[in-house]
């Protein structure tokens, strides 16, 4: 049964206000449910990074809300924020941001650490998002011992690791070879798929539009398509 | 656990900036140990010559004799006080002294002295005077008017060993008494000012000069260890309060003014290394914080609070100080141990030293005190380092960091 994870109202955010006002959102709603695999895509200063902040708790909006999963987080501030993005978001950055010190199979633990989870929980979560992801044999190196679709796959396993309601990937292909990218995507479809985990993308990549099963368009801070659910011809939604 | 390691493996990211700032901790520290050591050595060699040498760890006088000197304010039952104090057990030996300030006169000039009246083996056992003649020898038990001088002195008055000299001072009724001593001895210590001034003859040959036979003036007290001094000085006022007991440091005020000034210098010395230190140890925290802006970013983002990125920043601060305190302080301490056995001597300023009472060579040594000392600054400075690169650390934004 598919609920409301992500729920936004009029997000507006709006810079130099008192001066020449521009307009990074303006009056942006937008109504997500689990289990969606989104791309919102637009051009270069159309607004994407900065709805995919608020939506992750990373900006606040100049007016306008955010919920996530019946929670107004812009009520939220300082260390009880970023407790919130931490047991409910996961991240995918477009340059990985691995912590480069720790192994991949480190990198995973880590956020779980925060959450103070067991170490028996751990390890077997670890475990199955390292087999998941098919880097089992990598688990032991450190992110500059690995290739870029490595590294991003390990931000996916970090990303998924304590198990988030959701994650928000800002161009994730982005630095990536055509190989690697489709790799990676695949990977995060089956885990839409089959674990029905919400994905929302930020892109201009055309292989993730090809993939996703709702596409919103912004431009100049306003959503100007919202493409309804559409049959995906995607070869991975036939099995 | 996670936190200790992550902060751990950073302080090895940029190798050869952590190892400029260890080396630097390590040499600092070392030379902080040693420098610290040495000056504790100086003044201890200077206290342990003016107690041993000199001024003994107690004296008692007559309470108004130390005002001008007078002669006729000698020690009341000085024979009693005397058996008395031989019998304490942590007393190592004392001597009777009469005391007169007086002058020598020589065909080539004279001198303002402080002339004592001793009895040759108890102060040889206070002092060791015998063990600092360099020429001629310690009294005759046969022969009267031989006096012992200073080398300075001898010098000074163009005298000879053997030489005959008048020595001049206040009698009991404030008359001027004098006499001519034979040098029998020249004595040498390490402080000139001291051989310029002491002049040294048998209380048997003054005390009838001054018209105050059988009476002495000082009974100075050799302990056995500084640790008893306190609990002694009070016992003896106790028991005898109508007499001045006075201990080295009031003696002389300016060694216990010395020695009390000697533990802040040690502070001194050290604050000024370990805030170089700090400053070094800022500046390589700052630059890894701004060279990990998106990476401290991230970890906000991601869920890492204020508190732990606080903590890992300050954890690195620690572990870039405790991998290199251990070694600067290591070899201090083996610095100190070889020069403590060795000695340093400073043999072209020699005089120079002498001429404020200090020998010219120098036994480093630490107390297990300071150590403790050095070793909890070192850490209050690691963590007083840490709070600023942290404090930046926790200025970022994690929307903005992530962007650079």
């Amino acid at each position: 049964m598919n609920h409301t994870v992500i729920d936004a109202h009029n997000l507006v955010k709006v810079y130099d206000e008192k001066t020449i006002p521009l307009y990074a959102l303006n009056g942006v709603h937008l109504h997500i449910e689990s289990g969606e695999f989104i791309a919102i895509k637009g051009p270069s200063g159309s607004g994407k990074t900065t709805l995919l902040n608020m939506i992750g708790g990373l900006d606040v909006p100049s007016t306008g809300e955010v919920i996530i999963d019946g929670t107004n987080i812009n009520n939220l501030k300082g260390n009880a924020l970023i407790d919130f993005r931490l047991n409910n978001i996961g991240f995918v950055f477009q340059s990985y941001n691995l912590i480069p010190v720790l192994t991949a199979r480190e990198n995973i633990e880590f956020i779980m650490l925060l959450q103070k989870r067991s170490s028996k929980e751990i390890n077997t979560r670890v475990n199955e998002l390292l087999k998941q992801i098919g880097l089992e044999d990598k688990a032991d190196k450190r992110p500059g011992e690995l290739s870029g679709g490595q590294q991003q796959r390990v931000a996916v396993a970090r990303a998924l690791a304590p198990k988030p309601k959701f994650i928000l990937a800002d161009e994730p292909t982005a630095n990536l070879d055509s190989v690697s990218a489709g790799n990676l995507l695949d990977m995060m479809l089956q885990l839409n798929i089959q674990e029905k985990m919400t994905f929302v993308f930020s892109t201009h990549d055309q292989r993730v539009i090809e993939r996703a099963r709702r596409v919103i368009t912004l431009e100049d801070g306003k959503i100007v398509q919202d493409s309804a659910p559409k049959k995906i011809t995607h070869p991975m939604y036939e099995n | 656990m996670m936190l200790i390691k992550i902060a751990w493996r950073n302080i090895w990211r940029s190798k050869k900036r952590s190892a400029i700032i260890i080396a630097s901790i390590i040499i600092g520290l070392w030379a902080g140990v040693f420098l610290i050591a040495f000056y504790n050595g100086m003044i201890e060699q200077r206290v342990r010559t003016a107690i041993t040498q000199e001024i003994s760890h107690i004296q008692i006088h007559h309470t108004e004799f130390n005002k001008d000197y007078d002669p006729k304010y000698t020690i009341q039952n000085s024979g009693a006080i005397y058996d008395s104090i031989k019998n304490i057990p942590d007393v190592k030996s004392l001597a009777a002294r009469m005391i007169f300030m007086g002058m020598i006169s020589s065909a080539s000039g004279n001198s303002g002295i402080k002339l004592l009246g001793i009895y040759p083996d108890q102060e040889q056992s206070v002092t060791g005077l015998k063990d600092k003649l360099i020429q001629g020898n310690y009294f005759d038990s046969g022969r009267t008017n031989q006096m012992l001088i200073g080398e300075r002195l001898i010098k000074k008055l163009k005298l000879n060993l053997g030489s005959k000299a008048i020595l001049t001072f206040q009698d009991k009724e404030g008359n001027l008494a004098s006499s001519a001593f034979k040098i029998k001895g020249v004595y040498k210590t390490s402080n000139s000012p001291y051989d310029e001034k002491y002049v040294f003859v048998r209380v048997h040959d003054l005390d009838l000069l001054a018209g105050l036979p059988g009476e002495i003036h000082e009974i100075a007290i050799l302990l056995r260890s500084n640790n008893s001094l306190n609990a002694i000085q009070t016992s003896l006022q106790r028991k005898f309060p109508d007499v001045l007991i006075e201990n080295w440091m009031q003696i002389s005020p300016e060694i216990g003014l010395t020695v009390s000034v000697s533990d802040q210098m040690v502070f001194i010395y050290l604050g000024i290394i370990l805030l170089a230190l700090a400053f070094g140890i800022i500046n390589t925290m700052m630059m890894s914080v701004l060279e990990r802006t998106r990476e401290l970013g991230m970890l906000m983002a991601l869920g890492m609070n204020k508190l732990r990125v606080f903590i890992m920043i300050i954890l690195e601060t620690l572990f870039l100080v405790l991998v290199g305190s251990p070694a600067g302080i290591v070899l201090g301490l083996i610095t100190t141990k070889i020069t403590h056995n060795t000695g340093i001597q400073f043999k072209a300023y020699k005089e120079v030293y002498a001429n404020f009472g200090y020998n010219d060579i120098i036994y480093p040594e630490l107390a297990v005190k300071q150590f403790i000392t050095i070793v909890f600054l070192v850490l209050i400075t690691a963590i007083i380092s840490g709070i600023f690169p942290a404090r930046r650390a926790l200025k970022l934004k994690p929307v903005e960091s992530i962007r650079k």
